[in-house]
């Protein structure tokens, strides 16, 4: 089976995004980085495809310093792998899209998924999601995981990006 | 819109040069791109390093010299010339495509933050927490109001009469029926102490403690005793782990892998198995200490000194640099119901589901032990040190307990209470032996998985005896200052 890997920094809300994702709490989701330590998976139909998600313990970059990236490190060269959700706070898109840039040097394939937009929007801060797909060369997708926004349009993304790697 | 080649940031001329040197030297097919594996060899990747030694045989000697001349050439490390290159690229981006409406003031919340994290203001708030939220929640109502419901009314008035009524007339075999009813029985005793003691107090904990958690109280509680923390070798970032213990120490032996050096992890599997009581402990000596507050308040004095003292040493004997502390703050939240139930839930599943056989198994094993006197023989050897320590010896049947595991023999302690065979002087003594003693045997094996066999035997040797070492200095001091509690 497909395997699809969530990553990021750490307290950005991937656990609930694969809550949400796989319509389950298999995931504990606190308010501080560094709730997840072990890797939690599960399965998820996403269009025609079956996948295997796995949630792994946060990371800031993808040389690792704790010994939880590198689990998370770990995870993500595993090559079962065939895609990565890249989640962070929308907030805070400058500091964090330095992971996104290792990870595609990296070759690994790629979702941005600007999570938290709620906060961002109250604190008036607005992002072109297209000029940054353009920028970026992949799939940027915006969500509030904890509400389940954007997680159909997510969904629609992941689907079409597998279907064009594979 | 979907490329087949990864986009390239530029690095710095010196650095391009490198990677392009590096990348002809890397001929092994890896799983990531030959160019990302090089910017981690740069910065001197030990996992990526040691997997290149093994599979360049011929060309690692040259590739590890380029990377020593790679670094000659910068008077910072090179991981941080990279990552500014990668932030300056990042910066470009996000200018293009992010824009800002002009900022308000400060929010409410974002002026609560800060006062959080002040050390004068934060103290009052963190003890109006803890006053809050552990004693008065915790200790008063799940400790108190229901336990005293479940353990006097549902277990003693009718499950227990009941079920001895029910075993007495279905079987025959007296010894039989010790193993379910009797005075250890697995209904009278096992499931007893589970659901009617330790189901009520660990549930409101888990409670109170996930809607700390969804706050973000938390990193400011870090931010707040980070000094205090580094004078016993860690950083404010060993708060989470610490702070979890008072839930379960097991869980947050585990987690204690968020903490960045071995010695902060050592030090803090030591803190937590010797000094930091579980909630199930701890409500449990709420409510055998509720009506001294006195009592309470010496076996708060003696933990806390004993955390610090120990810590202190710990970090003075074992050889390391000091912690060094960069935490994300993220922004206070209002706790969703739904995720503060279904965490609990989630929590007290495996707590529960750990703890519920253990303590069955612990009438068995006490069931095969009195029928073969081996149960007496070690009471009768653990009534020593039971002395030492000025208790009585039916106490040495809760210490017995305790090797099952610490809430489960505080429990046996809230027994003896109950019949009035512990002084207040006795019951502080042996309340602050019983939170040092060794943690239970879930924990003993979390830490002998996560910090290795010799580690985890020192650890729990080394509480072994402080435990009983401190209730005797303890002991000797109380009477000797003619100190009735």
């Amino acid at each position: 089976m497909k395997k699809i890997a969530i990553t990021g920094s750490p307290n950005v809300g991937k656990s609930v995004l694969f809550n949400g994702l796989t319509h389950t709490y298999n995931a504990v989701v606190s308010n501080y980085p560094g709730t997840t330590v072990e890797v939690t998976s599960g399965k998820v139909r996403i269009g025609s495809y079956e996948f295997e998600i796995v949630d792994t313990p946060g990371m800031y970059s993808l040389y690792p310093i704790t010994e939880e990236e590198k689990v998370a490190r770990s995870i993500l060269l595993d090559r079962s792998v065939c895609l990565i959700l890249h989640v962070i706070d929308a907030k805070n898109l400058e500091r964090m899209l330095g992971l996104t840039m290792q990870l595609q040097e990296a070759g690994l394939n790629v979702i941005l998924v600007l999570n938290i937009m709620d906060e961002a929007r109250k604190l008036g801060i607005s992002i072109d999601i297209d000029a940054l797909e353009k920028e970026l060369g992949i799939p940027v997708a915006a969500t509030v995981s904890t509400t389940g926004e954007g997680l159909d349009s997510l969904r629609g993304k992941i689907e079409d990006y597998v279907r064009k790697i594979s | 819109m979907l490329e087949k080649f990864p986009k390239k940031i530029g690095y710095e001329d010196p650095l391009e040069i490198r990677l392009s040197e590096l990348e002809a030297l890397l001929l092994s097919d890896y799983r990531i791109s030959k160019r990302a594996l090089s910017i981690l060899l740069l910065q001197e990747d030990r996992e990526m390093m040691e997997m290149v030694k093994g599979r360049e045989k011929e060309n690692s000697p040259r590739i590890f010299e380029i990377i020593a001349a790679a670094q000659q050439h910068y008077h910072q490390p090179l991981s941080y010339i990279i990552s500014q290159c990668r932030q300056r690229e990042a910066s470009r981006i996000a200018a293009k495509v992010m824009s800002f409406e002009p900022q308000r003031t400060a929010t409410f919340k974002e002026r609560l933050s800060k006062i959080m994290m002040n050390p004068v203001i934060g103290a009052p708030i963190l003890l109006a927490v803890l006053y809050y939220g552990l004693y008065k929640f915790v200790g008063g109502f799940g400790a108190g109001i229901l336990v005293d419901f479940l353990e006097n009314k549902v277990f003693d008035g009718y499950v227990n009469p009941f079920m001895i009524r029910l075993v007495d007339s279905v079987i025959p075999f007296k010894l039989l029926r010790e193993l379910l009813t009797g005075q250890y029985g697995i209904v009278t005793m096992g499931i007893r102490y589970a659901v009617g003691i330790i189901l009520p107090i660990v549930a409101t904990f888990f409670f109170a403690f996930a809607v700390v958690e969804d706050t973000g109280y938390l990193p400011r509680l870090a931010m707040l005793i980070d000094r205090l923390f580094k004078k016993i070798g860690l950083s404010g970032r060993a708060v989470i782990p610490l702070v979890l213990g008072f839930g379960c120490s097991t869980m947050a032996t585990m987690v204690t892998r968020t903490l960045p050096s071995k010695r902060e992890r050592i030090i803090a599997t030591l803190l937590l198995a010797l000094a930091v009581p579980c909630s199930a402990q701890m409500g449990v000596i709420l409510a055998l200490l509720g009506d001294k507050p006195m009592g309470l308040v010496v076996w708060l004095g003696i933990i806390m000194a004993v955390f610090l003292f120990v810590g202190f040493l710990a970090a003075k004997i074992m050889p390391g640099e000091l912690p060094s502390f960069y935490m994300e703050i993220p922004p206070l939240r209002f706790p969703q119901l739904s995720n503060v139930l279904r965490k609990t839930a989630s929590r007290l599943k495996w707590y529960f589901l750990e703890i519920f056989p253990l303590f069955i198994l612990a009438s068995i094993f006490i069931w095969i032990g009195q029928i073969t006197r081996l149960f007496y023989f070690s009471v009768r050897i653990l009534e020593y040190p039971a002395r030492w320590i000025g208790l009585p010896k039916e106490s040495a049947v809760a210490f017995l307990f305790g090797f099952f595991r610490r809430d489960y023999g505080a429990a046996g302690l809230y027994d003896l209470k109950k019949v009035g065979l512990l002084t207040g002087n006795q019951l502080v003594v042996a309340c602050i032996t019983l939170t040092l003693f060794l943690p239970c045997i879930a924990q003993l094996l979390m830490n002998i998985k996560e910090r290795g066999m010799r580690m985890g035997a020192a650890i729990s040797v080394f509480v072994l005896f402080f435990s009983f070492s401190i209730g005797y200095v303890v002991n000797i001091i109380l009477t000797l200052a003619n100190v009735h509690l």
